[in-house]
């Protein structure tokens, strides 16, 4: 995974100022931090330092902290005035840096699910939505913190570390080799010992995956053993893959941390070796008290940026996963090929919607369901397709409405084709005809504090008053009771008897007899499964 | 005492002593963590020393045992952070590890109907990520907080030895540093957890109702309108999060400021007692630089109390999910007591239904062994609640089940009557101990005949290493017709005299109708008593009898 996705960068828009935002308030925190370190090397040196201070030991950085801040009044008013300062930025940076990253969030999130809706209705063979929905929702809510924390930490490492090398070079020069020295070696040696472990790490990883899918899995299955009164067993094979699991983990927990103690060790170590450096030279006499003492207080805050960027990274990994996936998705091609236009399709009041031959695959390829499917329903009449499940009748609807198409066969209106494998009329001015009730029909995010029972009224209401002159109901009467199934197979015969095509998939006999003719939809086996 | 009824740190500290850590191991981590930081403070305090010393031009023998001292503290802050780490997320690991296994066998001790009513997506998530989320209020809470108490005492035990006013100062500036933010924190986190759960509960609404019902809305024109709904409750969303930052900005503004103040107060008492002459000049610089230091550790407040609020939400939906298990452990411990060989079955007037839904018309049928029930009914009308029922994991809505002669109860289910759900669940284990699932001492000859049976022993032959070949999660993936086939061998082997079996709803292909018929027919010639449930209207000639659920 890239510290840095260049597909994510390229969607920052609006946030980026959010984020440069935060990395500026975050830059003049530091600027803070470097006056703070002055002041107080101001108000200890008078104090420290055996004989009278003559020289400003601040060389040229004194013209930023003046000199009258050795007195006690001075010193302590502007030092609490950078204390407060540093407060209200403190304030402020928590306050605005959440809107860096929950925009950007927001968009890629829209796009995902625009891109899911636009796929047609057999995108969803794999039981993928269930997958994307966690995607869209906690998956890429765990990349907040890389947008709030990680990016512009990332520009405080690039541009606080070099002000930091600069103010220690104008006070005490071979503090900052110290410092320019020993800052390559943190990367330098993180990647030496992500280099000698890499191998190690990848086989502990990949253990400790394979036994965490493995002690889930077994958890998965606890209903099927409970049914076969298996259920006692495993506890001690769950404790075995645990430990196993944690063995694995602590292997690669072991590796993981030692760049972490790198890092660490070369930072405390240089700002150690800076300071009884200083030492030994301030005996010696090379070196003033107060250069000393802002050179103590600075050194930290060089490495400082450099430790937050690797500490972030480690947190927003989880979110890079979820964006990468998100991104994956919005790449794939469109699986059904764009079919022929044919133009305005006609209007289909008055005229007969003739199938023929209609034969749809299924995802897995091994049937046509339904096969080679033909019928005329007439204006003003009811029609009837009838079938036991997995015979194709949903599907039949589907592809009368153009949005699913067929492997085979064509749908004419008054004689005049709208729908082959090869060819469609416009897609907008065919459905605007169209009503169509699914099984489960969704009604928007309203609809589902519903009962199944009042979404398929509701939705069998639409579909009645909207006027529309061909009427696709799927399983119409599923989920409603005996008197609102009367009600229904009234409005439907109401409904064709003022005109409409009305065409329903069905299998209760009273929904077959208020019908004017009643289609056998089956299905075949294709010989050649995929 | 149900799980809604108790505090979220009741839970929490329930779920943690189920853990089994040993304070020992969680001391351990609070001693490696607290010399890390420590370390931070010794170096700083040492170095303030030696550079104050150094400038008083003392030999350098004088400043020798100072250099080596900061020295140290420069190489034993990165080392001991190491051990802390390796330290607490190994205590966490064996928490966790202990955890799952005592949640696992209480889940597994709780009622039929309970476990079957279970989603497995819930399954997992709870025992799964829950407990991992439990075991990090260890790592990221209980070992920093105790860290930051740690180390803000050493800060202060240092400071008040050289000047007792400034310590009081630091040690109040400390307290206030950690308690102000962590309530601001907690506030933060009460309205990302309500506010912000709802809004999450609302984008994930919009989002699923987008992609679920995209056709829907294609033919209706409601595509922009489902759009819009997504935006709506994304905006609703950056809301919540703009509530839960201001609570979170005066944390960290109130940390910066109490931090900041302690180094205002101290440098000035430092400065003031050197001019006062009660302290030498060194030892003024302990006091003054000290707590540049002193408050690394209680920046890790915030966090934990978030990691807090995490954890304590993960140990109650776990608690929520074990809650009554307890109780009924108990008696399915005792069930396994003795299996007959044989046992009737008597359906009287029986009606089923999950809690609140349509109860089913009245069935009344007996099935003698070695007679098999057929179930019929469209989908979704209760047939799998129908075996539910009768597997003694849900009680009947109204009439009875009899199996040889005693009611139907969880006590019954899987060793009197074992189930075969369609969607029963194959492991990511070798093709022979997804089959030992059935019976622990399946042998390989009883494991080929089974497979033979279900017309699967030339595609088992097939496979790399045969019978011992890994399926499923990280192994081998089996298509649709040959997990079928698979479940009906494991059936197949099952011990229990009454067998139900859940067909899918979609039909069955050839090879798989020949294993159903091959199983349910052997099944029939040892006697068992076998329902059936299918939508394959050719296989009822298996059945001795046949009850429709449809009215």
């Amino acid at each position: 995974m890239k510290p840095i996705d260049p597909r994510l960068i390229r969607r920052i828009g609006p946030a980026r100022r959010y984020i440069l935002v935060t990395a500026g308030l975050g830059f003049l925190t530091a600027l803070l931090i470097l006056a703070q370190a002055l002041l107080v090397a101001r108000l200890l040196a008078p104090v420290l330092s055996p004989t009278d201070l003559t020289d400003d030991g601040l060389h040229w950085w004194g013209r930023l902290v003046p000199e009258g801040a050795r007195t006690l009044a001075t010193g302590l008013s502007l030092l609490a005035l950078v204390v407060l300062t540093r407060t209200a930025l403190a304030w402020l940076q928590e306050r605005l840096a959440h809107r860096a990253g929950v925009r950007v969030i927001s968009e890629l999130r829209e796009r995902v699910v625009a891109h899911v809706a636009s796929r047609g209705p057999r995108w969803d063979t794999g039981g993928r939505t269930a997958q994307v929905a966690t995607l869209v929702t906690r998956g890429l809510d765990d990349l907040l913190p890389y947008f709030v924390r990680y990016l512009p930490q990332l520009a405080l490492a690039l541009t606080v570390t070099p002000v930091m090398i600069v103010v220690i070079l104008g006070l005490d020069w071979l503090s900052a080799v110290i410092v320019v020295a020993t800052l390559p070696l943190v990367p330098i040696f993180m990647i030496l010992v992500g280099l000698v472990t890499q191998e190690r790490s990848a086989r502990h990883l990949a253990a400790m995956q394979r036994l965490g899918a493995r002690t889930l899995d077994l958890i998965e299955g606890l209903p099927t053993l409970k049914a076969l009164g298996r259920e006692h067993g495993p506890a001690a094979r769950v404790r075995e893959l645990g430990d196993a699991q944690r063995r694995a983990t602590m292997g690669s927990l072991r590796v993981a941390f030692l760049s972490g103690m790198v890092l660490e060790l070369l930072t405390t170590l240089a700002v150690a070796i800076v300071a009884v450096t200083m030492g030994f030279r301030l005996v010696a006499g090379g070196i003033g008290i107060e250069t000393a003492l802002a050179v103590l207080v600075l050194a930290p805050e060089a490495y400082l940026p450099l430790r937050n960027v690797g500490m972030h990274f480690h947190a927003s990994a989880d979110g890079l996963a979820a964006a990468d996936a998100a991104f994956t998705l919005l790449d794939e091609p469109d699986a059904a090929p764009a079919r022929a236009s044919l133009g305005d399709a006609p209007h289909p009041r008055g005229r007969a919607i003739d199938v023929a031959g209609l034969s749809v695959a299924t995802p897995g390829g091994a049937r046509l369901a339904p096969a080679d499917l033909s019928f005329s329903a007439a204006p003003g009449a009811l029609t009837a397709l009838r079938g036991p499940n997995g015979e194709g009748k949903s599907t039949a609807l589907l592809a009368l409405t153009g949005l699913l198409t067929p492997d085979a066969g064509a749908v004419a209106v008054g004689g005049v084709p709208v729908l082959t494998a090869q060819e469609a009329v416009d897609e907008a001015s065919w459905l605007a005809h169209l009503a169509w009730v699914p099984q489960r029909p969704d009604l928007g995010p309203a609809g589902r504090t519903l009962s199944l029972g009042q979404r398929q009224r509701e939705a069998l209401a639409r579909a009645f008053d909207s006027g529309r002159p061909v009427v696709l109901l799927d399983e119409p009467t599923a989920h409603l009771d005996r008197a609102s199934r009367g009600d229904v197979i009234a409005r439907m015969r109401a409904l064709a008897d003022a005109g409409a095509t009305v065409i329903v998939a069905t299998h209760e006999d009273e929904v077959l007899a208020a019908a004017d003719a009643v289609v056998e939809v089956t299905a075949a086996r294709t010989g050649t499964p995929s | 005492m149900s799980a809604a009824s108790r505090s979220d740190l009741d839970v929490l500290r329930e779920a943690i002593r189920e853990t089994g850590v040993s304070r020992w191991a969680v001391v351990r981590a609070v001693l490696a963590g607290t010399m890390a930081l420590g370390s931070a403070v010794g170096l700083a305090a040492v170095a303030a020393w030696l550079i104050a010393k150094a400038a008083q031009m003392p030999s350098p023998a004088d400043i020798a045992l100072a250099a080596t001292i900061v020295r140290f503290f420069g190489i034993s802050r990165g080392l001991f952070r190491y051990l802390e780490r390796l330290a607490s997320h190994d205590a966490a690991l064996r928490g966790v590890v202990t955890l799952r296994e005592r949640a696992y066998s209480r889940l597994a001790g709780s009622d039929a109907h309970r476990i079957l009513g279970l989603r497995r997506g819930d399954i997992v998530a709870r025992m799964g990520a829950d407990l991992d989320a439990i075991g990090d209020v260890l790592v990221r809470a209980v070992i920093p907080v105790a860290v930051a108490v740690t180390v803000s005492a050493i800060s202060v035990g240092i400071v008040a030895a050289i000047l007792p006013l400034a310590g009081a100062v630091l040690a109040v500036c400390l307290v206030l540093a950690g308690a102000v933010p962590a309530v601001l924190t907690a506030r933060s986190a009460r309205i990302a957890a309500v506010v912000g759960t709802r809004a999450r509960a609302e984008v994930s609404a919009a989002a699923l109702s987008a992609m679920d019902g995209a056709t829907e809305h294609r033919v209706w024109g409601t595509r922009g309108e489902a759009a819009e709904a997504l935006a709506r409750a994304d905006v609703e969303s950056e809301r919540s999060h703009e509530l839960a930052a201001r609570p979170a900005a005066w944390a960290a503004g109130s940390q910066a400021l109490f931090s900041g103040i302690a180094l205002v107060a101290l440098v000035a008492m430092g400065v003031m007692a050197v001019h006062a002459g009660d302290l030498d000049g060194p030892l003024a610089a302990v006091v003054a630089l000290l707590p540049l230091a002193a408050f690394e550790a209680v920046g890790a407040v915030p966090p934990a109390v978030q990691q807090y609020f995490r954890s304590a939400a993960a140990a109650r939906r776990l608690a929520e999910l074990t809650d009554d298990a307890d109780a009924a452990g108990q008696a399915s411990a005792t069930s396994e007591a003795s299996t007959p060989d044989a046992a009737s079955l008597a359906l009287d007037g029986l009606s089923v239904a999950w809690p609140g839904m349509t109860p089913t018309p009245p069935v009344t049928a007996t099935v003698a062994p070695g007679e098999v029930l057929a179930v019929v009914g469209r989908s979704g009308v209760g047939k799998t609640t129908m075996l539910a029922t009768i597997a003694g994991a849900l009680p009947p809505a109204a009439g009875s089940v009899r199996i040889g002669g005693t009611d139907a109860s969880p006590a019954l289910t899987g060793s009197v009557v074992a189930m075969t759900a369609e969607d029963a669940h194959v492991f990511g284990t070798t093709v022979l101990e997804n089959l030992r699932v059935a019976r622990g001492d399946v042998d390989e000859a009883e494991a080929w005949d089974a497979l033979t049976l279900v017309g699967l022993d030339g595609w088992v032959r097939s496979l790399p290493d045969g019978i011992g070949t890994e399926l499923g999660a990280g192994g081998r993936t089996v298509s649709g017709g040959e997990r079928r086939r698979l479940l009906l061998a494991r059936t197949s082997l099952v011990p229990a005299p009454v067998v139900l079996i859940d067909e899918p709803a979609e039909h069955l292909d050839d090879a798989g109708a020949d294993a159903l018929r091959a199983m349910v027919t052997r099944m029939r010639g040892e006697g068992r008593t076998v329902v059936l449930v299918t939508h394959d209207l050719s296989l009822l000639d298996l059945a001795d009898s046949v009850v429709t659920l449809d009215d």
